[in-house]
């Protein structure tokens, strides 16, 4: 008995929370005047509000963009991350213990102090609408040195010792020996990096204000909150169903992955 | 060799100069910025305190901190509830789990904007499918979106919907960690289910619930793309978060002395609430 | 070895940064960037003046391009500003935002170029001209064009519910409302097509599409700011605001956003509208068989005298002072505003250049003999205000937009307090 009773709240929540992706998908396809009276299936299926979209805003440009910069920021957490991490848990030196404590600040720091002033910075740099703007600030991440140097830390010893009487230097080291040793964490920390880089919104929308440029959520934001969306609901489900699409098909693939990562950011906490 | 002393300084170099750069500077930057006032356009000017005594007459600011109140005691304890129960449930020995988990967590990893679309539509007043659903079951429509007193917690369920997944796996996790004797010592004692969900459970993922509770109320602090694209921050104001008014004057407006004044206070706030949420829960422990 | 790679790296990165410092397109004092807007017809409407010019132009060349695609054309321009990287001549400038920058220093002062005085005041209408004067005593805009809003209207519609004019003051707009309310209610009581619409939004610039023209009308073209004060604390006002209030409590204007639907009024769910002569090509191509529409002035309070005063929305010429020849880029801004070129520009655009005497020119009799609905427009350009010559527009009319969704939208405020409000909070702002 208590058994249907799960069954049934299980299947009622994934209802809840897949329906509302299912309706957006269906409705995208949906003749523009229809949406209104649309519960599961359309009877006419069309692709106009794609197309519409395709022609209205650079989307395929946007994406690219994002790919781009999501790209740029993984890859520069995950290198400049290991560097740090490497340094803080396995080297001795002066301050170490400094630039932890720091790290650990920055983390604590909520992001409405530091807007105003890094925009202002990009301005000086004049790095306003480049890649550089959104890049940049996002290489270092603080979670991502604690995460590296936690991981670092319960590498066996010998195995360090080993490379450097080998005659390797302390990047090899890091690239040779801790990577191919630290696949669950560069995994964690990829996925975390890229995830939150590709949905990030409020940063693009400072700093980007060419079009060519705007990342791909920007770009629908904008296309949601101005006026060239604005009579049509297909179009800009379709802009949305886009812009979800690559996150979800790459969920799909990497799904436990995804749900690892996540447990394991609670679980530094 | 020489130079392997200074391998480690090499090593945190470029995050040194990343960090005085984006947030050592930034900081400093900010609260000089406080005593000025600057259109980015023009010349900084010397204002002294004028920025901090608008703060304190200013409506819309005293507004959006009521408005992010009442979005967090909405969405803190349906999160929790919501969570606890799912994850309890997925704990359970049942078939499908991976399916139902990644089902949950799909709106998590989906970029706000979508679902604040997509939800933007499901509280349509005239074509909206909740309304559709009330009125076809005789209730009379509600106004989502666009009455004062709907709105805020409209976007709290939405916002809820969205990160429960995330909470679901942290709870799953903390219910995991729960060492099986404690249920099977109780179940000999005859304990019902809800004897040991609040004896044995509850107490155990305590943590959880912290963490939980620390980082809803962050995301509540950080609300921003939800009410930009959703509602403007109306109808009267009722949705605009403390972000969307720091955003709107620095970036709509160009007060950027004003607006880094918002955001030194806003910070100041967020580190204090955390402060003390953790001082309340540390001394339950 | 290892090391010297992150050596390397950090004086890469360094010299990365140096070189990314402000790049500053050089261009040569006899060449000159011109941007114009991103409408479709503007763009070929610029195309063909560059074109022009540089065939028979022998003191310099112009390229132009569009303004970039951006969320809107003000922030790329405030971008551009910021950057350094602005074009010497822009047309797009809003006259809202023209004192702004003149402020900034970043705008070149018309009067003090050769030519500009004499040919300034045979195109425009002293009253244009004291308009766009900033209070410094100088002329950083030249009014270039206007879309005068008016009160666009169902012809069957308005004919069909006894009227031989259009409505022209508050009673006969009312009126009307409640007959065709009463027309299209529903068994339940539910009102399925409304005798007017306005967006409901209190984003700053929908004002521009009912309060201000509106006050405009009522107030026979008064000021909103005049020397740093709010000016509007008046009966006009505080009557604009009843009407619309009232409009929208009684439901003859519809409080939900009917824009998420396909064009209402081309689709006769709406009577009228409070627009512009852009109206005109989009409705030519949509509507219906059979569908006649026209325009007239925006109404006005019913003890109103004298003309009917709009807002026309103007756009203006700037030219930046980063531009090297400022002399040249008003040369060819005298080229595209002279009058065989404003003439171009109504036909290529449906836009009215902000040029006295249109109505009675001969060389537009043509022109308006082709688009008889421009002449609607044409005549209420006599009587067009812009924006008053502040700093901070965009704040006043956000100003003015909470206090009307509070009070119009909302029906939480009484008209003389939303008004009073709106005035106390622009006259703090402009203390600072």
């Amino acid at each position: 008995m208590k058994k249907i009773l799960f069954y049934i709240l299980l299947i009622a929540g994934a209802l809840i929370f897949l329906y509302p992706f299912i309706w957006m998908i269906t409705a995208s396809i949906t003749p523009e005047n229809q949406i209104g009276n649309l519960t599961f299936l359309p009877n006419k299926l069309t692709i106009s509000s794609y197309t519409q979209m395709l022609g209205k805003i650079p989307i395929g440009r946007a994406f690219v963009n994002s790919i781009i910069v999501s790209s740029a920021v993984t890859l520069g957490v995950l290198i400049f991350g290991s560097l740090v991490g490497y340094a803080l848990s396995r080297l001795e030196f002066k301050g170490r213990n400094l630039i932890f404590y720091v790290i650990i600040f920055t983390m604590t720091l909520p992001f409405q102090i530091t807007l105003i002033p890094q925009y202002i910075i990009m301005v000086k740099f004049g790095w306003v609408d480049t890649y550089w703007a959104l890049i940049v600030p996002y290489l270092m991440n603080a979670l991502g040195i604690i995460m590296f140097r936690q991981y670092f830390k319960s590498i066996p010893q010998d195995l360090i010792d080993a490379a450097r009487l080998d005659g390797c230097g302390e990047i090899k080291i890091i690239f040779k020996i801790l990577w191919p040793n630290s696949i669950p964490a560069l995994v964690t920390i990829g996925i975390i990096t890229f995830m939150a880089s590709w949905n990030e919104v409020l940063w693009p929308l400072i700093v980007i204000r060419d079009s060519q440029l705007m990342t791909m959520p920007q770009l629908v934001t904008l296309f949601a909150v101005g006026g060239s969306a604005d009579s049509q609901l297909g179009v800009k489900l379709a802009a949305a169903t886009m812009l979800a699409l690559p996150i979800v098909l790459a969920y799909l693939f990497f799904q436990k992955y995804f749900i690892q990562s996540m447990a394991a950011t609670g679980l530094k906490e | 060799m020489k130079t392997k002393k200074f391998i480690p300084y090499f090593l945190v170099a470029p995050y040194i100069f990343h960090f005085l750069l984006f947030v050592a500077f930034p900081v400093i930057f900010s609260i000089v910025l406080t005593f000025h006032q600057w259109n980015i356009i023009s010349p900084m000017k010397y204002i002294g305190l004028a920025n901090y005594t608008r703060l304190f007459q200013d409506k819309f600011f005293s507004q959006s901190l009521v408005n992010t109140l009442i979005f967090l005691i909405i969405h803190i304890p349906l999160q929790i509830i919501i969570a606890l129960l799912l994850a309890e449930t997925l704990n359970q020995k049942i078939k499908f789990r991976g399916f139902f988990r990644a089902a949950f967590f799909l709106p998590v990893i989906v970029s706000g904007v979508v679902v604040t679309i997509l939800w933007q539509q499901l509280y349509g007043f005239d074509t909206g499918l909740f309304n559709k659903i009330l009125t076809a079951i005789g209730l009379g429509r509600i106004g989502w979106l666009v009455d004062p007193s709907w709105a805020m917690p409209s976007i709290a369920i939405m916002a809820t919907w969205k990160n429960v997944g995330l909470y679901i796996i942290l709870f799953l996790v903390g219910l995991q960690t729960v060492p099986v004797h404690y249920y099977e010592a109780a179940d000999l004692e005859g304990a019902t289910h809800w004897q040991k969900f609040f004896k044995i459970t509850l107490p155990m993922i305590n943590p959880t619930i912290f963490m939980v509770v620390v980082l809803s109320t962050i995301g509540g602090f950080s609300l921003f793309i939800e009410p930009y694209v959703m509602t403007g921050g109306g109808p009267l104001n009722s949705t605009l978060s403390a972000v969307l008014y720091i955003y709107k004057q620095g970036f709509f407006y160009y007060h950027m002395g004003y607006s880094a004044t918002l955001g030194l206070f806003f910070a100041l706030l967020i580190l204090s609430v955390v402060a003390i949420q953790k001082k309340f829960i540390e001394k339950d422990k | 070895m290892r090391n010297q790679f992150l050596i390397i790296l950090f004086s890469v990165l360094i010299i990365l940064l140096l070189i990314s410092c402000g790049s500053q397109k050089e261009r040569k004092s006899n060449q000159l960037l011109f941007w114009s807007s991103n409408n479709t017809q503007e763009i070929d409407f610029a195309r063909y003046i560059v074109n022009e010019w540089n065939k028979h132009s022998k003191s310099g060349k112009v390229s132009f391009q569009p303004v970039p695609e951006g969320q809107s054309s003000e922030e790329i321009i405030l971008a551009a500003v910021v950057g350094k990287t602005t074009p010497d001549v822009y047309s797009n400038m809003w006259q809202g935002d023209v004192e702004d920058y003149a402020r900034a220093g970043v705008l070149v002062a018309f009067d003090t170029l050769k030519g500009f005085n004499d040919f300034i005041f045979s195109r425009c209408d002293s009253s244009v001209i004291r308009e766009v004067t900033s209070p410094d005593g100088h002329i950083y805009q030249i009014p270039w064009k206007i879309n005068p809003i008016m009160l666009l209207y169902n012809k069957q519609i308005v004919a069909g519910l006894g009227f031989k004019e259009p409505p022209a003051n508050y009673e006969q707009f009312n009126f009307a409302s409640e007959k065709y309310k009463n027309e299209n209610i529903d068994s339940h009581g539910y009102v399925k097509k409304w005798f007017g619409y306005s967006e409901v939004l209190v984003t700053w610039w929908q004002r521009f599409f009912d309060f201000y023209p509106l006050y405009l009308a009522a107030s026979n073209g008064a000021p909103l700011v005049k020397d740093y004060k709010a000016a509007f604390d008046n009966k006009y006002a505080v009557e604009v605001f009843s009407f619309l209030r009232n409009l929208y409590q009684h439901n003859y204007f519809a409080k939900e956003r009917l824009s998420a639907r396909q064009d209402v009024f081309l689709s006769s769910i709406i009577a009228t509208r409070f627009t512009g002569s852009w109206e005109i090509l989009h409705a030519e191509k949509f509507k219906p068989e059979g569908f006649e529409y026209s325009f007239a002035h925006m109404p006005v309070p019913n003890d109103h005298q004298g003309p009917v005063y709009t807002y026309g929305d103007p756009k203006n010429i700037v030219i930046f002072k980063t531009c090297s020849n400022p002399q040249l880029a008003w040369d060819f801004i005298h080229f595209m505003i002279d009058k065989k070129n404003d003439l171009k520009l109504s036909q290529l655009t449906n836009q009215l250049p902000r040029r006295k005497g249109l109505i009675n020119d001969s060389l537009f009799a043509e022109y308006f003999e082709n688009n008889p609905k421009m002449i609607e427009f044409a005549r209420q350009s006599e009587y067009v205000r812009g924006t008053d010559p502040y700093p901070n527009l965009t704040e006043v009319f956000d100003i003015i937009s909470q206090e009307y969704e509070e009070c119009v939208i909302y029906g939480k405020k009484a008209p003389e307090d939303a008004i009073h409000e709106a005035a106390k909070q622009v006259n703090l702002l402009y203390i600072k």
